[in-house]
């Protein structure tokens, strides 16, 4: 399956465009979609922590707007929004 | 009656007046106004300006929802909130938020104002980015979103 992963926040400096695009196993959970971004960063970015630490600590949304959790499969083609820490105001 | 909107900057800006014109009511005795700005120091570095990422989708569900939320928890007639944040890049002094609120009564409005920038805070998905003199910048850390 396709993911197009849409970048906000600090986790913008992964890419230069506004998203990046995996490939995964159907029915991949979240869990486990979290840490191949971490391996395509660690491969990316060799082992950059800071990068690590903005995907172990945020949420996920679904093309619909919902804040996913850890154990939410993706079983389609989607978009997903990755949610740093956020702080706005 | 609630106002929610994410101003991009590259477009337009947040303006007191159109929220002065949305919360005006007879019915209302006490309005606030809270306005967050870009300030000039933070953590002894001198800021230069600021750059706003936003969810837009999740951005205003999330103001709906913390709207939502305040009617239960206070059960206050006839309020009226207006809230716009900005999205893109703004200088020392702009404004990045306003929330503007009517109520009947002044300590419902001073309640109600305090809440929404409190709970916009935890649940609302919008990132800071500041830059300094050096012409360095940096993502602020913020923390996880609760979802409730």
């Amino acid at each position: 399956m396709k993911i197009k992963l849409e970048l906000f926040g600090a986790s913008r400096d992964f890419s230069d465009k506004d998203h990046l695009e995996f490939k995964i196993k159907d029915k991949m959970e979240i869990k486990d979609f979290r840490k191949e971004i971490i391996n395509y960063l660690k491969k990316k970015f060799k082992g950059n922590e800071s990068f690590k630490k903005i995907v172990e600590s945020s949420a996920f949304c679904s093309e619909d707007n919902n804040i996913i959790n850890d154990s939410y499969k993706i079983s389609r083609d989607q978009k997903i929004g990755i949610i740093p820490p956020i702080g706005g105001g | 009656m609630l106002h929610a909107k994410v101003v991009d900057i590259t477009k337009e800006k947040i303006e007191l007046s159109k929220a002065e014109k949305f919360i005006a009511s007879s019915k209302c005795g006490a309005l606030i106004y809270f306005v967050g700005t870009v300030r000039d120091l933070n953590n002894d570095k001198k800021v230069t300006g600021m750059t706003y990422d936003s969810h837009d989708a999740l951005v205003i569900k999330s103001f709906e929802e913390i709207y939502q939320d305040s009617l239960k928890k206070f059960k206050f007639d006839n309020i009226a909130v207006f809230i716009e944040h900005i999205k893109g890049k703004i200088q020392l002094g702009d404004i990045s938020i306003l929330i503007a609120v009517a109520c009947k009564h002044r300590n419902q409005a001073y309640e109600l104002s305090r809440f929404f920038i409190e709970e916009i805070k935890k649940k609302t998905p919008i990132w800071k980015k500041e830059h300094y003199e050096n012409e360095d910048s940096e993502w602020l850390e913020g923390n996880p979103i609760q979802t409730k």
